[in-house]
């Protein structure tokens, strides 16, 4: 086996699935999902023996395929594997595979099975496609079809107004990102000359003076639209109207992430002033979110806006991590390393996120699937003992996502993304303290209105556990979840991938250690302890609400983006659109359609009176053609 | 007088193994004839015979030209067969052609009253001159090959000898060509006679060699450039204007029409495809050589001449309701891209590749709608109405894509061959700085696809219309027709996405 056979076979595994899907498992669901899982199981055991045996870690490019060439100009198909790209195939193919079997029992008696477990698999083929592109075209048409397998998925129960709403919003939303982000592509190349990533980031080491703000801001555009970061944040949790394999999958573990892992793809195309506007955003994305969260009933709609928050906190990793990175004090100290600290802090926390995120994702669709598709929190209640497996787990997942000290490996990807804000900015690193704060007590809130006290609806009192196909993936996300943030002492995460995932992850030592474990630690448990004081008693109602209602109407509100998004659309877009209605009618189909039709339909009949079918005719005509030219070359027609 | 030395070198330069192809073409088409007449039973094995022998020669030129060391022009009979890599490409495409050619007759001629292994014999020895007409090294050959396969063609158009329309296009081809025959003998006679004058420099001892008659052209003496005698100037536009009829460009096109809608099928085909193929490779050997030096005089020709074509090819299709009229005048808006590709060649030196792509592309897809054409006519070849393709695709399949396939990759809808064909030429185009020609041919494209959609759509939209006509039977598909049609409707689609193995065919890439 070489190189390109393996990624060729895990890139074309997903897609021959979706293809043989679509001839033959539209109507048969069993088999769709065959293929589906099948395909899936092949993507991890090929992914995962690339990184534990195969690769050993050198940048493999050059696997290109020449489709166009035109003088100058060629346009290849080209695979490249890096740790960026690896370690984003780790995690989707170690997600993917679990979450499909997941699948396998959540989707069990849905009607259109073959649908779904399709869309997952053409979900995969884009996926995959985007990470190993090795240059912006292809990344950008693997990254548009993964908007479109996402939009695909979310509107899943079409006959739900709901969900077709929030298809529709999500891809709308993701568009206005993806024009800023085609506008950025266009101008790297416009720039450099060249959409080879390899050798953008050459001409960019050789020309550094040429980068500019507004192309890292354009570039962010497409990632904010994607990873949902402020104001483009509000398709996401809309888009929980899907399945919840899906929402696992897609809307918490990779494709969400996908904007993540661009910037970390691309990190030398970003100045210092883009790196802090995009480190900023970060931080009140991070916060904001952590504040709405509150006011949500939605056991998914909460998962989505700490989806949103901790997305917020990679975003501002890779900031604040980029902007130390490239400090003078850190080059002196950490050398060429430095250069890799955002990236590093990102992924790190990209891959721990993926982890216990699709954990809590499935962990909520294993209870919504055991209360009957019950999604209001305060419907359910006491299934810790119900759903002992489900609950214990779904513990570990908040445990993990609270960020508890040495238990937990959201702590150590956190605690890097902590230790950078702090040295840049000491107002961020207060602001993201406060995230987490908030963090570690709505979740210990889900927790606790879930899972302890007493059932409070019918649905609830009759849950169990669900079957082994549902709770074997929560078990194993589990394990990962704990232990992968130990990278050196547990063989979790590939050795290939420790450069990225651990050498390049900035860690404080000393007495900055103990301050911030100190920090984390206090956060941590003062939130999960004061949501357990809070929310213990809860009833129907949610106690915010009762207590301190102001709080609660803030929290409510998400800032009103979704209102004044609405009043845009109706009020200006809508008029625009009226207008723009009635030229289209007027100008384009009444005079340029109708009328050149017409046009083109008299010269049609004038060329046609030419052929009379008179050979006679036909001589003086071809006659009539040497007289033309003979006076033109004799100079008697235009010089 | 030659000495005796003299005529025997001229004598060891007669490489007849240089012509094998060629001369095994011919005595297929005499075998076919002798076979036939002995035996006349044996048809359907004869006419095996004959497909069976075309491909073996396709195969053994395939062979010679993957295993040949690419060099310099291999020159025999005395500067007349000029070979290069180009013309061994188009003796590919000529024999393949005719495969496509001979199978369309068959068809054709499946439920026909008229002579099948005479049809066949005839458009071999059309190929065969085809062949060397590409390979020809000076006006000797060159018009002896041209007046052959012309000839064949007057017999090819009027084979439906119980059709009138045919008999009529035969006869008006029959004018046509013996006029535009006349024209460019005229040319070469000028030119010969000129080349020849001892009075002026760089006189050509044989002045109808290219490469002589090119140096004679270039040269430049005391009193002017040769290129500004007006007996030059009068004979090489004669000469163009016989290369522009056979490429139906305007305003030499007027023939196209009612000789395409006459004639059978196959020979429409052979017409659309292979004619104007030889036609643009010749425009190439003469401007690329002889009338090297003339750019000046013939580039503003030419590009009046594209303009035209472009505007009146893509607007004469329009309301054209008869199938076989369509073709031929779109054909002439081919003809015009392909015009503009030979312009920008001028400055872009891959142009002429791309050029040949196109003919590649047009050729596969051409093939696919004759197949289809094929099928589908009624009992008068010369009465196929677009209203006969209403609800194809779901009458057969298969014939609708491989025909919406076709008419797609010829209007140059992405991602079919065709559009990418059409990208190349314009790229070419935009490269030679020729913006205005550009911009006349993509409104071209854009007005083409409307008559192309009027046809796709009948196929595809339309419901079956049960009006108690003919040609309502069951359509009669057999095997390798169906494997021709997949073929080429996957190359098409398979070409649109993935074009490297056609663009290395024709040295582009």
């Amino acid at each position: 086996m070489h190189l390109p056979d393996i990624l060729l076979l895990i890139l074309l595994a997903p897609l021959v699935s979706a293809g043989l899907i679509w001839l033959f498992g539209r109507r048969n669901g069993h088999l769709a999902a065959t293929l589906s899982v099948g395909a899936a199981g092949i993507i991890a055991v090929a992914s995962l023996y690339l990184l534990f045996a195969f690769w050993d870690g050198a940048v493999a490019e050059d696997m290109a395929i020449r489709w166009v060439t035109l003088g100058e100009f060629s346009l290849s198909l080209g695979f490249s594997l890096n740790m960026v790209s690896a370690t984003m195939l780790f995690v989707v193919g170690v997600v993917g595979f679990l979450i499909h079997i997941f699948s396998l029992g959540y989707m069990a008696d849905d009607a259109g099975k073959g649908r779904f477990f399709g869309g997952l698999s053409i979900f995969m083929f884009s996926m995959l496609g985007m990470v190993l592109s090795d240059n912006l075209f292809m990344i950008f048409v693997f990254w548009e079809l993964v908007g479109f397998s996402s939009y695909m998925l979310i509107g899943h129960y079409m006959k739900k107004g709901e969900a077709a709403e929030a298809s529709k919003k999500a891809f709308i939303v993701n568009r206005v990102g993806d024009f800023g982000l085609l506008i950025g592509f266009i101008i790297v190349f416009w720039t450099f000359g060249t959409t080879q990533i390899s050798e953008l980031a050459v001409a960019v080491g050789a020309e550094p003076e040429l980068l500019s703000t507004i192309m890292g801001l354009l570039l962010f555009c497409g990632v904010a639209g994607k990873s949902a970061q402020l104001p483009l944040h509000v398709w996401l949790p809309d888009a929980m109207a899907g399945p919840t394999p899906i929402s696992a999958l897609i809307h918490a573990a990779t494709m969400a992430a996908a904007g993540v892992f661009l910037v970390a793809r691309l990190p030398f195309l970003f100045t210092v002033d883009a790196l802090t506007i995009i480190a900023w955003i970060g931080v009140i994305t991070a916060l904001s979110s952590a504040i709405w969260a509150f006011a949500q009933n939605d056991i998914k709609k909460i998962l989505a806006y700490s989806t949103l928050s901790q997305l917020g906190f990679m975003v501002a990793g890779f900031g604040f991590g980029s902007l130390y990175g490239g400090s003078a004090a850190a080059i002196e100290a950490y050398g060429a390393q430095a250069a890799l600290f955002g990236v590093g802090a990102a992924l790190f926390h990209m891959t721990t996120h993926a982890f216990f995120k699709a954990l809590l994702f499935l962990g909520a669709g294993s209870v919504i699937h055991a209360c009957h598709h019950e999604q209001d929190i305060y419907k359910m209640g006491g299934l810790l003992k119900k759903m002992p497996i489900t609950g214990i787990t779904f513990a570990i997942g908040v445990i993990t996502i609270a960020a508890v000290p040495f238990v937990a490996s959201g702590f150590f990807s956190k605690d890097a993304i902590l230790y950078v804000a702090k040295l840049v900015n000491p107002v961020a690193f207060g602001l993201l303290v406060g995230a987490a704060l908030l963090t570690a007590t709505y979740m210990g809130r889900l927790f606790v209105v879930v899972f302890l006290g007493k059932p409070r609806s019918e649905a609830a009192e009759h849950a169990h556990e669900t079957s082994w196909v549902m709770w074997l993936p929560l078990a194993v996300l589990a394990f990962f979840s704990v232990f992968a943030g130990y990278v050196k002492q547990f063989p979790l995460i590939p050795a290939t991938l420790h450069p990225i995932l651990y050498d390049a992850v900035p860690h404080p030592a000393g007495s900055e250690h103990t301050l911030l474990i100190i920090i984390s630690a206090v956060a941590a448990t003062m939130g999960l302890l004061g949501a357990f004081l809070f929310y213990r008693k809860a009833d129907q109602i949610d106690p915010l609400q009762e207590k301190a209602y102001p709080l609660w109407v803030v929290a409510k509100s998400r800032f009103f983006f979704d209102e004044v998004y609405d009043a845009y659309v109706a009020k200006v877009q809508q008029r625009v659109a009226e207008v723009l209605s009635f030229l289209d009618a007027l100008l384009i189909s009444g005079l340029l359609v109708r009328g050149s039709a017409g046009l083109v339909g008299v010269f049609g009949i004038l060329a046609r009176t030419l052929h009379t079918g008179n050979v006679h005719s036909y001589v003086w005509w071809f006659f009539a053609g040497l007289f033309i030219f003979s006076l033109y070359a004799f100079g008697l027609l235009g010089g | 007088m030659p000495s005796t030395e003299e005529l025997q070198a001229l004598v060891a330069a007669n490489t007849w193994s240089a012509l094998l192809p060629e001369i095994l073409l011919g005595v297929l088409a005499l075998a076919l004839l002798a076979v036939d007449a002995f035996a006349p039973r044996r048809q359907p094995q004869t006419l095996l015979a004959a497909m069976v022998g075309q491909a073996a020669i396709l195969a053994w030129l395939l062979f010679a030209v993957f295993t040949a060391e690419a060099g310099e022009a291999r020159v025999y009979f005395a500067g007349s067969v000029v070979q290069t890599a180009l013309s061994d490409w188009m003796r590919i495409f000529f024999v393949t052609c005719s495969l496509f050619t001979t199978h369309l007759a068959l068809v054709y001629l499946r439920n026909r009253e008229y002579p099948r292994v005479e049809y066949i014999h005839v458009s071999l020895v059309v190929t065969a001159s085809f062949m060397l007409l590409v390979q020809s090294g000076n006006f000797l050959l060159f018009f002896v090959a041209l007046e052959t396969l012309t000839i064949g063609f007057y017999v090819l158009v009027a084979f439906a000898r119980t059709s009138r329309f045919s008999l009529e296009a035969g006869l008006k081809y029959l004018v046509m060509g013996g006029f535009s025959s006349g024209i460019l003998l005229f040319g070469i006679a000028l030119l010969y006679g000129v080349a020849g004058n001892p009075l002026l420099p760089a006189t050509a001892v044989d002045p109808l060699n290219f490469i002589e008659l090119g140096a004679f052209i270039g040269a430049v003496g005391i009193d002017g450039a040769n290129a500004a005698h007006p007996l030059v100037i009068a004979g090489s536009l004669l000469v163009l204007t016989g290369v522009l009829f056979k490429v139906g460009a305007v305003p030499f096109q007027i023939w196209v029409p009612d000789v395409y809608q006459g004639a059978p099928t196959p020979t429409t085909a052979a017409l659309a495809v292979a004619s104007k193929a030889g036609g643009f490779f010749v425009l190439f050997i003469l401007l690329s050589g002889p009338f090297l030096a003339l750019e000046s005089l013939l580039f503003p020709v030419l590009a009046g001449v594209t303009a035209v074509t472009l505007v009146f090819g893509n607007i004469a299709p329009l309301g054209q309701q008869n199938v076989k009229r369509i073709m031929g005048l779109s054909g002439v808006a081919h003809a015009g891209v392909l015009l503009l590709g030979m312009l920008a060649a001028y400055q872009v030196p891959w142009a002429f590749h791309a050029v040949l792509f196109y003919l590649l592309v047009y050729a596969i897809a051409s093939f696919a709608v004759f197949e289809v054409m094929a099928h589908l006519a009624p009992d008068e070849d010369a009465d196929q109405d677009i209203s006969h393709y209403r609800g194809l695709l779901k009458r057969h399949p298969l014939l609708g894509s491989a025909l919406v396939i076709g008419l797609g990759s010829l209007a140059g809808i992405p991602p079919l061959a065709g559009f990418i064909a059409k990208v190349l030429i314009f790229v070419a185009a935009f490269q030679a700085g020729l913006y205005t020609l550009l911009a006349v041919a993509i409104l071209g494209v854009v007005i083409s696809i409307y008559y192309y959609f009027g046809w796709m759509r009948a196929a595809v939209l339309r419901e079956l219309v049960d009006d108690g006509e003919s040609g309502r039977e069951p359509l009669r598909v057999t095997i390798p027709t169906k494997v021709i049609l997949v073929a080429l409707a996957l190359i098409t689609v398979v070409g649109g996405i993935f074009q490297a193995g056609l663009t290395k065919l024709v040295g582009l890439s």
